[in-house]
């Protein structure tokens, strides 16, 4: 019995996308760790993350944006606009930590700008954040123009750019402590309930008495927030800003958070498989890079998983068929 | 103890002028160094140019390490550039040759490699703040374009002396207008008098806006003679204007291009001159300095000469764009012409 049952077990699990992502996770560590000595080093790990540490952070409010059922294309112009801000704003003689709480409030501004237009006046978020993530990056171009602002103050540096306890930098306990919240807010809350809910139907969740303005709202702001603390992370870690800070990494998060199981359609996603996701996509990147594969054929790979990513659903249709475990399609 | 005291000064002097006056120093053949050329991106000429002359040197100095030739995708550059710098010092690789693209945001990435005893030497587009960096191989002064363009207009048009005009990139390409001024600048020595200036428009780097506007030119100046255009796109759209106008015996083209594409036009004399460095010599030359940073023969210290293979020597120097900073200066434009062009455009 309890073999049948345990082989069961692991069926249902294997069936089930998050158990998909696990074993490729595996699968990728394993074949790195063979492959190159390198890959295994604290240090290498620690870059692993800390070299796509804003988009990763950004991932995790994603996947809430999407499991409502919007997106947030403007996530990289906010990053971006948040960078640019901050190099100018200490360029004027503001003080580089009070600069960082005006940013902060900047990313608030302009998630309310979005969820305004989203959720006041109705228009789907896919235009609205198309528009933004153009208007956010020019102003971040019209602050700094063609040049390249540097020169902040050492401790903000230090933090971007040196291990705070451990060897672990700032950046990735940010993230370490980001993504316990993202846990614990959407799948065991009710707010993260109704995220889920509104998700699935706006029109049931409406009727059945959800606030969908105020969810909503809150979403597209926290994506704001957390995408202007991520483009500050990276002001930190690289130094200095240009206006192209961050230029395109909307399409890396959107992979990320999509290949993690996360539905475009809503409704559907967790947190685990964003995390999952956040592992093979790094993981992949770094095993390519250390065995010296090209840009261009990276590229090319992260675009075949985005296409993977979109046929979650029918792929978890055929490995339900597959491994007879029906009940694991949610 | 006065004799002891001047001997020891004798011995110190002697020293020093054996330091300030030391010999070339030359690359020691045969030794293990892996090295990296990390272009702004893959997929255009001149950078696949450069790698042709990193394996020149590399096979020339029998390195029994590797050379690797790897670079972002143009989307990518910035993030990318940084990624495989970080790499590459997780490798260990022993030198990372850079044409940089990310300006001082690669800064903390390349400190952190030369902490980790991988050194990081730039061409073509050095690290502005000079931080972590070795050394910047330069390919040219550009403080001497103004007067390259300046000689070449005079060259073609002749001594008689007649009209030109320039077509740029953008009107805020910062390149290309302090290029332009510094030829405005040269065109005032009297030797210059009888070329004269008639207009600057602009074809936005795009082939086809640049070359109506070289059309547009010639329509609008009757007695133009030149067109100078100091971009790669605007030179060659002009050169296939003028061509495809049968345009090319009233009216020449000139200003700075890449000989691969400029090689039919220079043959068929509708653009007779025109100047830029060789990418080939330039990755040839980074590739000899980096080589002898690596090896230690090389302290990366202003005053110390070098030989590098077929080009000479060369001398660190402090960089006059960059405070701090040092370089090492390939030298001149070429400048081609049907005589060197062939060669070039291989």
């Amino acid at each position: 019995m309890s073999e049948r049952g345990l082989a069961g077990r692991l069926r249902a699990q294997l069936a089930s996308w998050e158990g998909f992502l696990l074993l490729v996770v595996v699968l990728l560590v394993a074949l790195n760790a063979v492959a190159t000595p390198y890959f295994l080093t604290v240090q290498n790990q620690i870059n692993l993350f800390q070299l796509s540490i804003e988009k990763i952070i950004v991932a995790l409010v994603m996947t809430f944006v999407i499991i409502n059922g919007e997106i947030d294309l403007s996530v990289a112009s906010v990053m971006g606009l948040a960078a640019c801000a901050f190099g100018w704003l200490f360029q004027q003689g503001m003080p580089a930590g009070l600069a960082v709480a005006v940013v902060l409030g900047i990313g608030i501004l302009c998630g309310a700008f979005n969820a305004f237009f989203v959720v006041a006046v109705g228009l789907p978020s896919l235009v609205v954040t198309l528009a933004t993530l153009i208007a956010f990056r020019g102003m971040a171009r019209i602050l700094v123009e063609d040049r390249g602002i540097g020169g902040f103050p050492d401790w903000f540096n230090r933090l971007g750019q040196q291990p705070l306890v451990g060897p672990f930098p700032m950046a990735l306990l940010v993230f370490a402590v980001l993504a316990a919240v993202a846990f614990f807010v959407l799948q065991r809350t009710a707010f993260g309930r109704r995220v889920y809910f509104i998700g699935l139907s706006r029109e049931v969740a409406a009727f059945s008495g959800v606030d969908v303005g105020r969810v909503k709202a809150a979403v597209f702001v926290a994506s704001g927030l957390v995408a202007a603390l991520a483009g500050l992370l990276y002001a930190a870690r690289v130094g200095s800003v240009r206006g192209d800070v961050a230029l395109g990494f909307e399409l890396d998060i959107i992979t990320i958070v999509l290949l993690g199981g996360v539905s475009i359609f809503g409704g559907v996603g967790t947190v685990t498989g964003t995390l999952l996701s956040i592992l093979i996509v790094l993981n992949l990147r770094n095993g390519m890079a250390l065995a010296n594969i090209t840009g261009h054929i990276q590229t090319g790979v992260l675009g075949v998983l985005l296409i993977l990513s979109v046929m979650v659903p029918t792929i978890r249709g055929w490995a339900a068929r597959l491994f007879g475990g029906g009940e694991a399609v949610r | 103890m006065k004799l002891f005291s001047v001997s020891a000064l004798a011995l110190g002097a002697a020293l020093a002028g054996s330091v300030a006056f030391a010999d070339t120093i030359m690359a020691e053949k045969g030794k293990a160094v892996n090295m990296v050329l990390l272009p702004k991106f893959l997929g255009i000429l001149p950078f696949d140019q450069a790698n042709r002359g990193a394996e020149e040197a590399h096979k020339e100095l029998g390195n029994t390490g590797t050379l690797l030739y790897t670079g972002p995708t143009p989307e990518n550059s910035v993030a990318g550039q940084i990624e495989i710098l970080t790499t590459a010092t997780s490798q260990g690789q022993n030198v990372v040759m850079l044409s940089n693209n990310a300006g001082d945001q690669i800064a903390p990435a390349a400190e952190a490699a030369q902490a980790a005893g991988t050194k990081v030497v730039t061409w073509d587009s050095p690290i502005p703040s000079g931080k972590g960096e070795s050394l910047f191989v330069a390919q040219v002064d550009f403080g001497s374009i103004g007067t390259v363009m300046a000689d070449m207009a005079l060259s073609i048009i002749g001594p008689d002396g007649g009209e030109f005009a320039v077509l740029s990139a953008t009107p805020d390409a910062a390149n290309q207008n302090a290029w332009i001024a510094a030829m405005v600048e040269a065109l005032k020595d009297p030797k210059y008098a009888k070329i004269k200036l008639v207009d600057t428009v602009y074809g936005d780097d795009q082939s086809e806006v640049s070359y109506n506007r070289a059309l547009a030119l010639v329509d609008k100046y009757p007695d133009l003679k030149l067109i100078m255009a100091p971009t790669t796109v605007g030179i060659q759209a002009a050169a296939k204007a003028m061509q495809d106008e049968g345009l090319c015996d009233k009216v020449k083209v000139s200003g700075l291009g890449l000989p691969a594409e400029m090689v039919s036009y220079t043959l068929n004399g509708c653009a007779p001159e025109f100047a830029l460095w060789s990418f080939v010599d330039l990755g040839y030359l980074t590739y000899y300095t980096s080589y002898l940073l690596a090896t230690g023969a090389l302290k990366g210290e202003v005053g110390e000469t070098f030989n590098a293979g077929r080009m000479g020597d060369f001398t660190i120097e402090e960089d006059p764009g960059r405070a701090g900073a040092k370089r090492v200066l390939m030298g001149p434009f070429t400048v081609y012409t049907k005589d060197n062009v062939e060669a070039a455009a291989k």
